[in-house]
């Protein structure tokens, strides 16, 4: 094989995990709440916390670590307003989900402008830098592509084993599983319903915050209007595609992955393809998919559906 | 004693909502006064402004009108932005393509056209609901994206104006361009067309069988079938209206507005439709208060970037914590509500 | 010393005492039955020992110390279980994970399958409850997903089991293998409770039985030393009032309401066989039979709600087996269903629209197009009128209606245009005595009109009170059909509809 191609693929594969990487964490995190019944359309105003929150802290206290951890409060704050609404106060889910991205949205670009002002050139900060892993990154073609690459990169990889060891193998991962199908079964087996449901939501929170914070302190090094653009809604597009299964998650943030680092790629190669058919692509994917799976019920019996305990 | 609660709550989530605002517009460093005022006079401080407030709660009428038509009917329907879109692409293609026709018939017909698209557009998740039960929350959302899309690639190709080197159509034919209503502004007969749908759809979901067919299927879809009213033709009927009215809605803005296809016509309006329809509690009137009523905060809120220095996305923040507020509200002033 | 002692338990709900003054006792080891109609306290009296309502007075003991647990899972600690008529199981997960679910066992939170299973497996083996531990639920049998409910409980060391209608469910063959398990958990010194309606199962599996009736307990017995006959007649208990109705004679040139041969099959279970049945017009035949004995199947394929897999329906000669639920209402059915919240009204609309749900097709009110609110309004007040429907206004959404005035609205929008055939499901259930009264005589009125009534309730005396025949439904089958004379047997009536026939040389029917 040509040395030449080989060097494109490895470099293909390397921004095509760095693309998919926001999709997977937020992705997982949807997972977790959607298990537990808790539908939030409000993803993308997790993530536009996490990306906002982390800036501003990494900016001026000059730590990107600490710019992590708020990017995690940032997002663990809407996901908990959501899960007030939807667990206590028993509110419609999507309208809540709509109306966080809404708030968030605009209070994001507020604060920013409040910190910053009207500027030209947009503050930035550098980026983490890749941590080369040493034997594992030399593997040809993916070696590069999954070891030699920023930390967002490594947390959401191993987000992903966590989160699939958690779903199959233990206590916890069938409990979530039985608060999202049968409520009333995990209630009456003596398992804490509401509690479940506001952990899940906190993970929720956490992931998608983490997702939010990689695009800024991960990829672009800086803090715009609607930074995500979108991303939050595509990470419920893969989610379906995925099944609500991490590996399921990790293969349909790829596929997607791989079409943003292709539509980069063509670009700069000057063909003519409009980028519009990328950006189309995996929700044309998601309505395939759902088609598809007519008849299968995919989707958690209880999700959506608030819980009440019966009365005495 | 109820009803005084009632009203209580709603007077308490206005008096949070002011305060958040004072709150946010200090935050930036604004005077209060000075934002107030200039908010104000953003709505009302000149004729041109008024007319505004009316240009952009044209669209958002319609696809507000939409969304509250679905909702009635039990259909959730998060795709209008999608559906206006599609409204957009049927008026740039009708109109090139009969580009000969007068006015008088290019109008009712890109109108037409308009309802047909969106109501399309909307009726293929209307019927993934009716039939297989797949929930049309996430279908009208991607479907948003792939409409987009589809708008994105056509203004490059097909649409393209060749004479422009931007992604944009050409003009449309003056036959197919909506006249303006007043003369210094640029208000035009798209506030009319809404109204009138206004008025439509009142008729139709209050006074015709169709409209009470779906009006009950909304409410309770198992009574319906023991009563022998098809619950699936309903959805289909709902989903289709629902979607062709935010169709109209895309005629309207780049027929009277823009007067060509173009990226971003609509700055989120089929969104904005789902936090009007659940402030006019899905019936036209409500919805037509709301709608002004949300324009007139956008503009509003232009007024005070403009001559107090506050960020415009204040705007999205107070219609965020509105519905916010409202979805808490029963919780928040259970004790308020609650018989004592 | 008995196991469990309640003594004087009460409990009413909304004014209507649910258990009064009753009194229970089981003895370690023993078959226990509560037999009863629907609505007779049984599974009251059991949700309050098992912790999910709260008694208004009296004393439960249990080894003789007080016991009043205030959640099942106090009742779980103290080795009580109950399997509810609803199955507690969460179909996407296995037998085995459902069995330890919420349970802190070994190794949490990495539970070792292996072991557990190896424990589930000689639990149930012990009983004799085959199942395969890693089966997921929703691909077992209604049968198998009972044996899981009870290992779940034998799993807990339950000495306790209390089972509510644990046959409802089954064929006859599972029912068998279930009293092999019965016999076997008592062999082991477990006591079993068991909520049931159908005397012939209480007959050849339980030590002793006690029959509730309508809240009262009238009766505790040794199993053996008391006969079917004695126990329905407990368990009815009825007087016959006497009421006038008179005799008519049934139209013979038209055909009225014909059922042929119409049977139900769905999931692979019968749920309706019926022989042919003809209602006369002018003519009442009341169906009796406790809930849940295929009469919402029944109910609903007349109606044309489900299709019934084979056999015909027919109206007047019309035959009606593949039409729409609209079409059969417009030929002159009248449907008055068993839960007028989920099937006959919409509760947040007002008195009008609620009218409107059958009529809003009518000619009569559609003008160009549109509905004449007027004329709707007018006929809405006619009716209010004409039933006596007690409402702030025609305005008032129907949820602020008391269940005698919804009931009334149904009964106007059903009966009004002189429908042909009425279908009319637990019509009083619900209902004081002022309402149940109107609604039967209205029922009366329309069949001396002419109307043929297929009258289906689980209450007898309402049954005796207003058919010309009645007919008893069990098991989606009719087991015998009678006029409603004099000297009708009543406890064959309550044997039947607890599952035997009875024999016919033995008295008069």
């Amino acid at each position: 094989m040509d040395s030449e191609f080989i060097a494109l693929i490895t470099m293909f594969l390397v921004a095509s995990v760095r693309m998919a990487t926001p999709l997977i964490l937020a992705g997982l995190g949807e997972a977790v709440s959607e298990k537990a019944g808790i539908l939030n359309i409000g993803v993308e105003a997790i993530m536009l916390s996490g990306a906002f929150f982390s800036f501003i802290v990494a900016f001026f206290t000059g730590n990107l670590f600490l710019g992590l951890l708020a990017g995690i409060m940032g997002g663990v704050f809407v996901s908990m307003i959501h899960a007030v609404l939807s667990i206590h106060c028993k509110a419609n889910q999507t309208i809540a989900g709509l109306a966080l991205n809404f708030m968030m949205m605009g209070l994001t670009s507020f604060l920013f402008l409040m910190v910053f002002g009207q500027t030209t050139t947009l503050p930035s900060i550098s980026v983490f830098s890749d941590v080369q892993i040493p034997l594992l990154s030399s593997i040809p073609i993916i070696g590069p592509a999954l070891f030699n690459q920023n930390v967002f990169v490594y947390l959401a990889l191993i987000c992903i084993v966590v989160t699939a060891v958690f779903f199959y193998k233990t206590e916890w991962g069938l409990n979530l599983h039985a608060v999202g199908e049968h409520p009333q079964a995990a209630n009456s087996a003596g398992l804490n319903v509401f509690a479940i449901r506001y952990f899940a939501c906190f993970i929720n929170g956490v992931l998608g915050g983490l997702g939010g914070a990689s695009i800024t302190l991960g990829q672009l090094g800086f803090f715009m209007e609607n930074v995500t653009s979108g991303k939050g809604y595509i990470a419920l597009v893969v989610v379906i595609l995925g099944r609500r299964n991490p590996i399921g998650i990790f293969a349909a943030a790829m596929v997607i992955g791989c079409s943003q680092a292709l539509q980069y790629n063509l670009q700069t190669l000057g063909f003519p393809i409009p980028t519009q058919v990328f950006t189309m692509f995996p929700y044309v994917v998601a309505v395939i998919v759902l088609f598809l799976s007519i008849g299968k019920s995919i989707d958690p019996t209880a999700l959506g559906v608030p819980f009440e305990r019966n009365k005495r | 004693m109820k009803q005084y609660g009632n009203f209580l709550s709603f007077l308490g989530i206005a008096v949070l909502t002011l305060a958040i605002s004072i709150l946010l517009i200090l935050m930036v460093g604004s005077n209060v006064n000075q934002a107030f005022f200039s908010f104000l006079s953003g709505i009302f401080g000149s004729f041109y402004s008024v007319s505004e407030v009316l240009v952009k709660a044209t669209p958002l009428i319609l696809t507000g009108l939409g969304v509250a038509v679905g909702a009635r009917s039990g259909f959730i329907n998060i795709g209008a932005e999608g559906q206006l879109y599609m409204g957009a692409i049927a008026v740039t293609c009708l109109a090139f393509w009969l580009h000969d026709l007068p006015a008088i018939v290019m109008i009712p017909m890109v109108i037409l056209g308009g309802f047909v698209f969106g109501g399309v557009w909307s009726v293929i998740p209307g019927f993934l609901k009716a039939r297989f039960g797949i929930s049309e929350v996430i279908t009208t959302l991607m479907f948003n994206y792939i409409a987009i899309g589809i708008v994105g690639i056509l203004v490059r190709t097909m649409l393209k104006d060749p004479s422009s080197s931007l992604p944009m159509s050409a003009f449309l034919p003056d036959s197919a361009t909506l006249p303006v209503l007043m003369s210094t502004t640029r208000l035009h007969a798209g506030l009319l067309i809404a109204l009138i749908s206004v008025v439509l759809v009142w008729i139709l979901v209050w006074k015709t069988p169709i409209g009470y067919e779906m009006r009950a299927v909304g409410l309770n879809p198992r009574a319906c079938k023991c009563s022998g009213i098809s619950v699936y033709k309903n959805i289909l009927r709902s989903s289709m209206i629902s979607g062709g009215l935010a169709g109209i809605a895309g005629v309207c803005e780049v027929s009277g507005l823009h007067h060509k296809l173009l990226e971003g016509i609509s700055p989120g309006y089929g969104y904005i439709a789902i936090i009007i329809a659940l402030l006019g509690k899905n019936h036209p009137v409500g919805v037509v208060i709301a709608a002004l009523g949300i324009a007139a905060l956008q503009l509003g809120s232009l007024g005070m970037q403009r001559m107090a220095g506050v960020p415009t996305s204040i705007s999205s923040i107070i219609m965020g914590v509105v519905v916010l507020l409202i979805l808490a509200r029963k919780s928040i002033f259970r004790r308020l509500l609650t018989d004592e | 010393m008995a196991l469990l002692s309640m003594k004087n338990i009460n409990k009413s709900f909304f004014g209507k005492m649910a258990n009064n003054q009753v009194c229970f006792d089981l003895e370690p080891g023993e078959i226990h039955a509560l037999l009863g109609e629907n609505g007779a306290g049984k599974t009251t009296l059991m949700n309050i020992l098992y912790g999910i309502y709260s008694r208004d007075s009296g004393d439960i003991l249990w080894k003789g110390k007080e016991a009043a647990f205030s959640s099942p899972r106090d009742a779980i600690a103290f080795h009580i279980g109950m399997v509810h008529q609803h199955f507690m199981l969460v179909p996407t997960l296995t037998v085995s994970q459902n069995i330890t679910l919420g349970l802190r066992e070994k190794g949490y939170p990495f539970p070792n399958r292996k072991t557990l299973n190896a424990t589930i497996t000689e639990v149930s083996k012990k009983y004799g409850l085959q199942i395969d531990v890693d089966a997921y639920i929703s691909s077992l049998s209604v049968g198998e997903q009972q044996r899981v409910e009870i290992i779940k409980l034998l799993y807990r060391d339950a000495e306790l089991l209390i089972l509510d209608e644990p046959t409802a469910m089954l064929t006859p063959q599972e029912t068998e293998y279930f009293f092999e398990v019965l016999r076997k958990l008592r062999a082991d010194g477990h006591s079993v409770i068991i909520i049931t309606h159908r005397i012939p199962e209480v007959m050849s599996i339980t030590d002793r039985v006690t029959v509730l009736r309508d809240g009262y307990n009238v009766l505790t017995a040794k199993t053996s030393e008391i006969t079917e006959q004695e126990l329905s007649q407990y368990m009815i208990g009825r007087q016959l009032h006497s009421i006038h109705r008179e005799p008519i004679l049934p139209d013979v040139d038209s055909e009225g309401l014909v059922l042929e041969e119409v049977s139900l099959k769905e999931n692979g279970r019968e749920r309706l066989d019926l022989p042919s049945l003809r209602i006369a017009p002018g003519e009442i035949v009341g169906i009796a039979g406790v809930d849940g004995n295929g009469q919402k199947d029944l109910v609903e394929v007349i109606l044309g709600i489900r299709k019934q897999s084979s056999g015909k329906i027919r109206m007047d000669n019309v035959d009606m087996s593949s039409m729409s639920v609209l079409k059969r209402k417009k030929l002159g059915i009248g449907y008055i269903s068993d839960d007028r919240q989920r099937d006959g009204l919409v509760m947040d609309m007002n008195l009008t629209d609620n009218i409107l749900l059958k009529t809003h097709t009518d000619d009569r009110f559609i003008k160009h197009g549109l509905i004449d609110d007027r004329l709707v309004w007018e006929d809405t007040q006619k009716a209010v009128e004409e039933y006596a429907i007690k409402t702030p206004g025609l305005n008032t959404p129907l949820r602020y209606l008391s269940g005698g005035n919804q009931q009334k609205l149904i009964l106007a929008r059903e009966l009004a245009g002189d429908p042909k055939a009425i279908v009319a499901h637990q019509p009083t259930r619900g209902l004081d005595i002022g309402a149940t009264e109107f609604v039967q005589q209205q029922l009366l009125q329309r069949r001396s009109k002419g109307c043929c009534i297929l009258l289906i309730s689980a209450d007898l005396e309402e049954i005796l009170l207003l058919s010309d025949r009645i007919a008893v439904i069990y098991k989606g089958r009719i087991m015998g059909i009678f006029p409603n004379t004099e000297d009708l047997n009543l406890s064959n009536i309550g044997l039947m509809m607890a599952g035997r026939t009875p024999d016919v040389r033995e008295g008069s029917l």
